[in-house]
């Protein structure tokens, strides 16, 4: 009782502080809401189906109107969405959500645990480019109205990551299969797209969802995204603030601060080479480590940093993210550009006159190319080149055409990108390269998801020169003087909910 | 004059079929491929192959094509295989844009460079050295570069007219009017250039010929002349010009609909042949073609109707 008391005196006085005045330090201030957002975009928005999801710049077109299982910060923490609570067993194969029971889709249809299976399944079965992020989800059982349990084939170190994204949306179970919802979204997110303000193409307007479960983490009363693909565009718009955000680049840096505006970095794609021919299918050369090596002691990483992204970026060698658990910053001092020493190293492999090789030309990276090539030259390997398409090029390049290629990879999740270009089965592992060695590596890493398994699966690849990074670009974003935006890691523009109306 | 426009709607017909025939060939010879350009870079090979398999890009050429045509023939062209949004939808988005800006773009051509071209034809004297200063200035200044020009004076510093973006007739015909300003500007000081110099040209030809001199002898008033007789006269070259820069324009506009981020044909055009979209492109092919067939129709009559030695009996 005298605790109860006490309490309730302890209450009293912080009501009557707050009455009286503390409201108005700037700790206890209300943050601004309402008011509208306008993004430019780089890209225009493709399809609205949530199986057909991307990460990149379209996603920022799905999360207004698409809520995901699960929520993921600009920390890179996970933590509950429509899944108010989230558990593994202690093998990792099964993942249990509890799901909320108050959601309810913008066409009035309830969102429970058939719903949610439902979506995973259309997810999974679709034709989307990120339907490989549920691979390993053998089957979803439905265990309760508002529960489900995911059975996964191995353990998935990115599955609560794309459950917070692409793979975790959520669309009304009465259009899920229907062909209308590639063009008209009806999800149960934060915001509405109104058809009527929205012309597709030039402007896609978002407003709220009336009934929305979690108003208050959203603080635009209307989003605007303006799909503006040049550069300049996009520059012109949001100097002449038209806009308050935008997408740009290192070189036009300069020019946004001197007119006012604030532009912000976040380390993303990693450049480099990718040596695919790890068994010398293609080249014989390449099937020696010290010849990879020397492809990379070849180029000088840093000179390219500097006079092509103009110093924004760090020089790496490794393909993981700087913010991903397998990203160990010592590993990056492991190469440095010394032609002498990869002469040396190509001559104690038996290629002291050198080798041929045919590398493709392409658009976008021949600045690049131009350097990186004739370095490759000086030290005594004969580069080919063949000019390829921009519509040709991916699937010249899964195609294994090319024993060694340059370009440009958004590297993301450790586990992701593993999936993505190091396991054997792996799209961009083009010859199935494997080792004993490595296949331990990966296999203890997607176990136990910890950092240090995943930093040896990195120390390896560096070390047996896989790839040859040569530095991770920033990401440019710029905002006006209306908003703030908290940059993403793993993602080249910010998510919907990073974005706040300036104090 | 009906059966000169049977035949040019059945040579429209013809041109329309033959083009739309060596797209669909041409594309599918020598494109890429659409299915893993639509997947992106991390689909295996075997989503690449159903996706291929969902377009139809498994069956062979000849087949494929008889279902477009087919199809076609009953005003549907397909759906785009990257946004999934009908063909007919998206072009009938895009091309009211486009349209916007090359109609305004040639109609203020039409106007000054005639009014250019005349009175350096009929003052000539410092007159005219301006006209054909102002046509080479005006012809070599790269639209882009103006448009950028425009874009930093009006928009960015003096913030009197939008800087991208474009608003529907139909929603505002204020902000419509005002958004097409500067890409119009941008467009017709190289157009307005040319075509002045062809009115020029050809006003002074008329007005050196025996039935003007005949004409002035007779006392005829000066405005009646020359608006009656010589104008008349003059137009055809002049009408000419202007129908090619129609059809230029709409397919040059890129560049200018890129600077101002209008939604138009152009970009639509760059990222469907970039991307491999062939319902797009063959969508957009149709319809240029269609828009070029009726465009010289309109400018052969229009000819017809003001000089009556070119209407075809």
């Amino acid at each position: 009782m005298r605790k109860r008391s006490a309490a309730a005196i302890a209450l009293a006085a912080i009501v009557a502080l707050t009455a009286t005045g503390c409201s108005s330090s700037p700790e206890s201030e209300a943050a601004p809401t309402g008011g509208t957002l306008t993004i430019g975009a780089a890209l225009d928005a493709a399809s609205w189906d949530p199986a057909d999801a991307e990460f990149g710049n379209r996603l920022q077109y799905m999360q207004p109107v698409y809520d995901s299982l699960l929520h993921i910060d600009e920390n890179l923490e996970i933590t509950p969405w429509l899944a108010s609570a989230f558990t593994y067993d202690d093998a990792k194969t099964a993942l249990t959500l509890t799901l909320r029971d108050d959601v309810e889709f913008s066409d009035g249809e309830a969102f429970d645990a058939d719903v949610a299976k439902a979506n995973l399944e259309h997810f999974q079965s679709g034709t989307g480019q990120n339907s490989i992020t549920l691979a390993a989800v053998e089957s979803v059982e439905v265990t309760g109205d508002y529960e489900i349990v995911l059975h996964l084939s191995a353990p998935d170190p990115a599955l609560l990551r794309n459950l917070a994204l692409v793979a975790g949306m959520q669309a009304s179970p009465a259009v899920l299969d229907d062909e209308s919802l590639a063009t008209t979204p009806v999800g149960s997110g934060p915001y509405v797209l109104d058809a009527d303000q929205t012309t597709t193409g030039s402007q896609y307007v978002y407003t709220r969802n009336a009934d929305y479960w979690n108003t208050d983490a959203f603080p635009f009363d209307e989003i605007v995204i303006k799909p503006l693909t040049d550069l300049t565009a996009r520059l012109n718009a949001l100097k002449s603030g038209e806009i308050d955000a935008t997408l740009a680049d290192a070189k036009s840096m300069a020019e946004a601060e001197s007119s006012g505006l604030t532009a912000q970095t976040m380390l993303g794609d990693w450049q480099g080479l990718f040596i695919v021919d790890r068994a010398g299918e293609i080249v014989p050369a390449l099937a020696d480590a010290r010849v990879r090596q020397a492809m990379q002691y070849a180029i000088d990483g840093a000179g390219l940093l500097q006079a092509v992204r103009l110093g924004q970026g760090e020089v790496t060698t490794q393909i993981f993210n700087p913010s991903s658990l397998a990203y160990d910053p010592d590993l990056d001092s492991a190469y440095s550009y010394d032609p002498d020493k990869a002469r040396a190293l190509l001559a104690e492999a038996g290629y002291a006159d050198g080798f041929t090789i045919t590398m493709p030309e392409f658009a976008g990276f021949t600045d690049i190319t131009t350097v990186a090539y004739q370095q490759l030259r000086d030290i005594g390997i004969d580069v080919q080149t063949e000019t390829v398409a921009p519509d040709q090029l991916i699937s010249a390049l899964l195609a294994g055409k090319y024993a060694a290629f340059p370009f440009s990879w958004g590297s993301s999740d450790a586990w992701q990108d593993i999936l993505k270009l190091v396991k054997p089965d792996a799209p961009w592992n083009m010859l199935h390269s494997s080792t004993p060695e490595l296949d331990a590596l990966i296999s203890a890493a997607q176990t136990s998801g910890e950092a240090a398994d995943f930093q040896a699966v990195s120390a390896y690849l560096v070390d047996q020169a896989w790839f040859a990074p040569w530095y991770v670009q920033n990401n440019v974003y710029l905002t006006g003087p209306d908003v703030t935006v908290a940059m993403q890691p793993q993602n080249v523009v910010p998510y919907i909910w990073n974005y706040a109306p300036a104090a | 004059m009906f059966f000169f426009l049977v035949r040019r709607v059945v040579s429209g017909v013809v041109l329309v079929f033959a083009v739309a025939t060596i797209t669909f060939l041409l594309m599918s010879l020598t494109g890429g491929n659409a299915a893993r350009n639509i997947l992106g870079e991390t689909a295996t090979e075997a989503q690449v192959a159903a996706k291929a398999a969902e377009l139809g890009l498994d069956r062979p050429i000849l087949e494929r094509y008889l279902d477009w045509l087919g199809a076609a023939l009953h005003g549907d062209f397909g759906t785009s295989w990257f946004s999934r949004e009908p063909v007919i939808e998206s072009l009938a988005n895009r091309f009211p844009v486009s349209l916007s800006v090359v109609t305004v773009a040639v109609l203020v051509t039409a106007v000054l460079a005639t009014v250019l071209g005349i009175t350096a034809a009929v003052r000539r004297g410092w007159v005219d050295r301006f006209v054909q200063v102002f046509a080479v200035i005006g012809f070599a200044l790269p639209n882009f570069w103006v448009a950028l020009i425009l874009v930093t004076i009006f928009a960015v510093t003096l913030h009197l007219l939008p800087a991208t973006g474009y608003v529907p007739i139909t929603t505002d015909p204020g902000r419509w009017a005002l958004g097409l300003i500067l890409p119009v500007t941008a467009l017709v000081i190289g157009t307005i250039a040319s075509t002045a110099q062809q009115v020029r040209g050809a006003t002074i030809d008329i007005l050196e010929r025996d039935f003007v001199r005949t004409l002035r002898a007779r006392g005829i008033s000066r405005t009646s002349l020359l608006f009656r007789h010589v104008l008349r006269n003059a137009a055809g070259p002049a009408l000419t010009v202007l129908s090619l820069q129609f059809v230029g324009l709409l397919g040059g506009a890129v560049i200018i609909e890129k600077v101002f981020a209008l939604p138009g044909i152009g970009s639509l055009a760059v990222n469907a042949t970039t991307q491999g979209d062939l319902p797009q492109i063959l969508g957009l092919v149709v319809v240029m073609v269609v828009l070029v067939v009726v465009v010289n129709l309109v400018i052969d009559l229009l000819t017809g109707w003001l000089n009556p030695k070119a209407r075809v009996s």
